[in-house]
């Protein structure tokens, strides 16, 4: 019997071939097709929910109609609404975090395009040297580094800027190999073709590389998004000034250590800073997973 | 082609020219951090608010922080960066620190002989006694107080009075035998008594005692070179804390330090605990909030281990002041100095202590708290809209402040009745934030471990200290 | 003894001649090349780790700032010997490499694209990766390295050089083991739960059904969440005195679990937080890897009797051992690190240290108590942890991991 290579991630196609393997089983109208994946889908979705779906009710609350467990939508929510915005500015806190996310999500992608360009289009002395270099710091989480790196961004004088948490973050091996990977994969007539017609390496890249890597693109977008928007510890370090804080922090100063928990604000700030990465995720789902599939194809 | 290089020169002169007069005249900016991110906040931004309209050549602009301990790592963060602001509120066991680190000018040196900035009075001898006694380090101001507080307690007096007790309990003994009853009656709260686990209380609980936290008279004689909290006096507490706990009495959060407060507010105002041992900070808060949610609230002193020597010895303040970063340039400390000394007039002092608790800090703010003219008198000071919303504060119009909130007298009276010893001063101690998390984790371990022996804990805590501190000394000590 | 540094670079040079001079000879090349290669990289291998700190672990410190143990000369040694590996395997691996580049079996596979003519280009286009990852990565890193041998604080100008107590000290260190424990027991659960889950979801939600898409994005959108959010919102669940958590199991079977005050509780808050967060994630890569299980397979194995269960686990579970490698690592790389602003808002390490784990514990050194040195010395057992796993990782893949056939 002759197998196809498995690959880890989906072409998508096959998946409507499932239902011809099912036995015809009698089962009444009323029942959907597998109700049981129905209904276990429905528990999954709403006990994932549940937390959201609570926390939106709080956010709408007074202190006392939390403690009271009511499972409505309470009568607070303009006063929560001010505190969030007008009192604690959560919106400027978000500005910045939108401004810097997108700069990295940005300058990540085209550093991560050229250095697989390097890597796939060209040979060089010490190739593998430097693709070792890039692969070990897959290995470093910036997160061990931080006393040393904040020690570092502080020397350059780049404390309390945007600069300290766009720049050390523009350079990743993960988009590297990504693209590295993707490209590989592309039939090699694409890039004789192009220098037939002698195309230079960056008309290549931004003429045919890129239109067909949007997907490899998207993937590495959401995850970068995402991974600058929920950044925590090297913000709550390097960013001394309120007026450049990121959402992250501007979340901080809802909690407040010393004043109640007052759990309807705190909420409202909560919900409200999730919605730009979820968005983000949820609309580039597909980008998402057709990125990662021809990654992790080979 | 010369011409017209001259005139684009000329022009870009005038241009510049035309800017000196608008900078000269834009306000010069003064940066102070706090540690509040609630009503407290609020109140001092939009002092500020007012301030910059008395004087508009300052732009005074306030930031909070969630507690003392993220202000004071968000310093020493800052400071590598040269980014501190103009002032910066350290609490009270941050002061070893403050004045080792080099961050910081002390008040009076930038004070000079001036008695007064700006045509604002300095007055610094107007400061009640133990705040003055509190933050003069050999004789002179380091920083400028703000809010000092001490710990007292606050009783749900509906649940006491519903368990047939009409007064809040004075003695550990007393709170055992109230718990007694309140958990045996119908209707019991979920607990009866709950503290913050923060590192203040047991210093509290330790001078009530009158035990000494650290050697050289805790640091005041010389620089403290090892703690000494395993003393019989913290084995008392730990031991009380953890038979209150096995009783069910004691609610404990799990939350220590910073983090502690907001779950003490939480227990208390949810009415599932019948007594909090807090800070006098939050009277206002703890008070109005029982008056809306119909129950009474009522401050006491802290309640003392009847069992020791001399039993109650006296309480220590607590709070935080507000110091003056160095090397700042002669406009923005001028600045600086003006807003301090506004800050702290008699009318702000008097504001400050009915929207929070804190102790009045000036004797003329007393004083003006004690006639019936008060409210007009702070009404003609800018008041702040934190103030003028209190419903507390609208009730007491026209009356004698102090009889109609007696609840606001309570911390004065305790550290009134203090007597003054080594261990009611306070340590002064090197790494002390550091130190405090150490001491609320071992009442954490005493808390929550099975057969938890509280001298063999406090005696690791003292070790473990004695490390830091030892290691703190060797960067700082000259 | 001031010739002590001397010996022992003296003999790991002759330990890596005598090696890379074994390793030539069984490959017919120049024995005395190979001598002299693996002399030079033995002596290079042991100044890397030994020149920065100056040989301190075998020598009393004149000031007598710090004193000479047992431990840190063992742990002086192992230095010198992961610094021999360091330097003797790559070139072993560069030899034998070197010996078959001709040989057509061990030729490169990957596609040779079509290559543009310019030696000069590809840095340009590197540079900026590279320049970065230098500055940012690999810079703080061996200042990490540097911070771990010094008495530093955040709030103090001054440092004194500690040799290496600041690693050796831990070994007396029971509270660390614990840190330890904590940490691995918070991750494994953290991994197992999490890919079970999603894969018990994943079954589900990859079939066509109806309204599969609206399912899909129901059920991984948490993945966006930040760690801190989660932190935030599951605070509100559990917490002691107001959590609706509690309030359901009182209601339902009169119980009330102290998730945030009990310490055999709080981990497991922990735990559900980071996997409600994470499990979005995984539940796609699943879902993906599900809709790729080739369909004769499953038809194979029900013409030969297996009933459902038995063909999931003997078929789709091996095929789909590529990812659960992949979502292993990403889940334990999460457990290790990003749970740290979940545990910051929810237990802050508590309670009796419950919930701190070795990264929320260099914060907690670092930050906290302001003590850059030890923080530093933890940071690089987290480190040599995480490689050691990702290098178990690779290890087993090979092995265990079904690429089909």
């Amino acid at each position: 019997m002759e197998r196809e290579q498995v690959t880890p991630v989906a072409a998508p196609a096959q998946a409507t071939r499932a239902a011809v393997y099912r036995a015809p089983r009698q089962r009444p109208l009323w029942l959907p097709q597998r109700w049981y994946a129905h209904i276990i889908l429905w528990i999954a979705c709403a006990v994932i929910g549940f937390p959201l779906f609570y926390a939106m009710l709080v956010a709408t609350q007074s202190q006392a109609e939390v403690f009271a467990y009511r499972f409505l939508p309470g009568t607070s929510f303009a006063d929560n609404w001010n505190i969030v915005i007008n009192n604690r500015h959560l919106h400027t806190y978000m500005i910045n975090s939108v401004f810097i996310a997108l700069a990295v999500t940005a300058g990540k992608t085209v550093l991560s395009l050229l250095s697989g360009l390097a890597f796939v289009y060209f040979r060089f002395p010490g190739k593998w040297i430097v693709f070792g270099f890039v692969l070990i710091t897959l290995m470093m989480p910036t997160e061990i580094l931080i006393l040393a790196l904040f020690r570092f961004v502080n020397s350059l004088g780049w404390g309390s800027t945007f600069t300290a948490l766009i720049v050390p973050f523009l350079a990743s091996a993960t988009g590297t190999f990504l693209f590295r990977q993707h490209f590989s994969n592309i039939p090699a007539e694409l890039s004789e073709a192009a220098q037939l017609d002698g195309a230079t390496p960056l008309q290549f890249l931004i003429q045919v590389l890129v239109p067909i890597s949007w997907n490899t693109i998207g993937a590495l977008a959401v995850i970068q998004f995402v991974y600058v928007w929920n950044m925590y510890i090297w913000p709550v370090l390097i960013m001394r000034r309120e007026e450049y804080q990121v959402v992250q922090q501007g979340l901080a100063t809802l909690i407040g250590g010393d004043a109640a928990l007052v759990f309807g604000p705190m909420m409202l700030g909560a919900v409200i800073a999730s919605i730009p990465p979820v968005l983000v995720f949820v609309l580039l789902q597909k980008q998402f997973m057709s990125g990662f599939a021809l990654a992790r194809d080979k | 082609m010369f011409a017209k290089r001259l005139i684009a020169l000329v022009v870009l002169a005038a241009l510049l020219l035309a800017l000196v007069p608008v900078a000269a005249q834009s306000p010069v900016d003064v940066k102070m951090w706090i540690a509040f991110t609630d009503n407290r906040l609020d109140w001092a931004q939009q002092k500020a608010a007012y301030f910059n309209t008395v004087f508009p050549q300052y732009n005074v602009t306030v930031e909070g922080y969630a507690n003392y301990e993220e202000l004071f790592n968000a310093t020493a963060l800052a400071s590598e960066q040269g980014a501190l602001p103009a002032i910066v509120q350290y609490f009270e066991v941050a002061s070893q620190n403050a004045l080792d680190s080099g961050y910081f000018k002390p008040i009076a040196d930038a004070l000079g002989d001036r008695t007064e900035v700006n045509g604002l009075a300095v007055n610094l001898d107007d400061f009640i006694g133990p705040v003055a006694a509190y933050y003069t380090i050999d004789g002179k101001f380091n920083s400028m107080p703000w809010n000092a507080s001490s710990a007292i307690m606050f009783s749900n007096m509906n649940i006491l009075k519903a368990a047939g007790v009409d007064t809040p309990p004075a003695t550990w003994a007393d709170v055992e035998a109230t718990c007694e009853m309140v958990m045996a009656m119908d209707g019991a709260p979920e607990f009866c008594f709950t503290w913050p686990n923060h590192g203040w209380f047991f210093e509290q609980w330790l001078a009530q005692q009158n035990a000494v936290y650290a050697n050289n008279d805790n640091g005041r004689a010389d620089r403290a070179t090892e703690v000494a909290f395993n003393n019989a006096a913290g084995v008392a507490l730990l031991t009380w804390l953890r038979d209150m706990k096995d009783k069910g009495y004691l609610y404990y959060s799990g939350a220590q330090g910073g983090d502690s407060w907001a779950t003490v507010d939480q227990a208390f105002q949810s009415q599932q605990t019948a007594m909090a041992v807090y800070s006098s900070s939050d009277t206002a808060i703890y008070t109005d909030t029982g008056r809306q949610n119909g129950y009474e609230v009522v401050a006491s002193f802290m309640p003392y281990n009847q069992d020791a020597e001399g039993g109650w010895t006296g309480n220590l303040i607590g709070g935080a002041s507000l110091w003056l970063v160095d090397g700042l340039s002669t406009e923005v400390e001028d600045g600086a100095l003006t807003w301090l000394t506004w800050l702290n007039n008699t009318e702000n002092a008097a504001e400050w202590h009915q929207i929070t608790g804190y102790l009045p800090i000036r004797l003329s703010s007393v004083d003006l708290l004690n006639t019936d003219g008060w409210y007009d008198a702070i009404a003609a000071n800018g008041p702040s809209q934190v103030w003028m919303d209190l419903q507390i504060v609208q009730d007491a119009q026209g009356s004698n402040w102090f009889e109609g909130n007696p609840n606001f007298r309570v911390a004065a009276d305790q550290l009134a009745g203090s007597q003054q010893t080594a261990a009611t001063a306070g340590a002064l101690l090197g790494n002390f934030p550091g130190i405090r998390n150490i001491v609320t984790q071992a009442i954490d371990t005493m808390l929550l471990t099975d057969g938890a022996d509280a001298q063999a804990i406090l005696d690791a805590a003292v070790a473990e200290a004695n490390v830091t501190l030892e290691e703190y000394n060797a960067l700082n000590a000259e | 003894m001031a010739s002590t540094p001397l010996l022992i670079t003296l003999a790991t040079t002759l330990i890596g001649a005598g090696l890379i001079a074994y390793v030539f000879r069984n490959l017919g090349y120049n024995v005395l090349l190979g001598g002299v290669l693996g002399g030079v990289a033995g002596a290079l291998g042991t100044l890397f780790f030994m020149l920065p700190v100056n040989f301190c672990m075998f020598a009393p410190d004149p000031e007598a700032r710090y004193t000479i143990e047992l431990a840190d000369q063992i742990f002086g040694l192992i230095m010198i010997v992961l610094g021999l590996l360091m330097t003797l395997w790559p070139l072993r691996w560069w030899a034998i490499w070197w010996s078959r580049r001709n040989d057509p079996q061990y030729a490169t596979q990957q596609v040779q694209q079509g290559l543009f003519k310019s030696r000069f280009l590809p840095f340009v286009f590197l540079a900026p990766t590279l320049i970065i990852l230098a500055l940012f990565l690999y810079y703080p890193s061996l200042d990490t390295f540097r911070l771990s041998t010094l008495l530093a604080r955040l709030d103090s100008q001054r440092t004194a050089f500690v040799c290496v107590d600041n690693f050796t000290r831990l070994v007396n260190d029971t509270g660390y083991f614990g840190v330890v424990g904590t940490t691995l027991m918070i991750s494994l659960a953290i991994v197992a739960i999490g890919l079970v889950l999603s894969l018990l979801i994943a079954t589900m939600a990859y079939q066509p059904l109806k309204g599969a898409r609206i399912y899909r994005t129901l059920l991984i959108w948490p993945y966006a969440i930040s760690p801190a959010v989660a932190g935030i919102i599951f605070l509100l669940l559990f917490n002691p005195t107001g959590g609706i958590m509690n309030y359901f199991l009182n209601g339902l079977f009169g119980i009330k679990i102290g998730w945030l005050n009990d310490p055999a509780a709080a981990p497991w808050a922990v735990i559900v937080a980071s996997v409600w967060k994470s499990m979005g994630f995984n539940v796609l890569f699943y879902i993906a890897g599900l809709q790729n299980v080739p369909k004769d397979l499953q038809e194979a194995a029900a013409i030969d009797g297996a009933n459902a269960i038995q063909r999931f686990r003997h078929v789709v579970i091996p095929l789909l051992s590529p990812i659960t490698f992949f979502l292993v690592i990403t889940n334990i790389t999460y457990a290790f690190f990003d749970t740290f602003g979940t545990i910051d808002y929810l237990t802050g390490g508590g309670p009796v240290g419950s919930t701190t784990t070795l990264m929320y514990q260099v914060y907690e050194l670092g930050i906290v108590n302001k003590d850059l040195g030890k923080a530093a010395a933890q940071s690089i057992i987290l480190f040599a942890m995480v490689i050691g796993l990702t290098i178990v990782q690779f290890r087993t893949q090979g092995r265990r991991v079904n690429y089909g056939a």
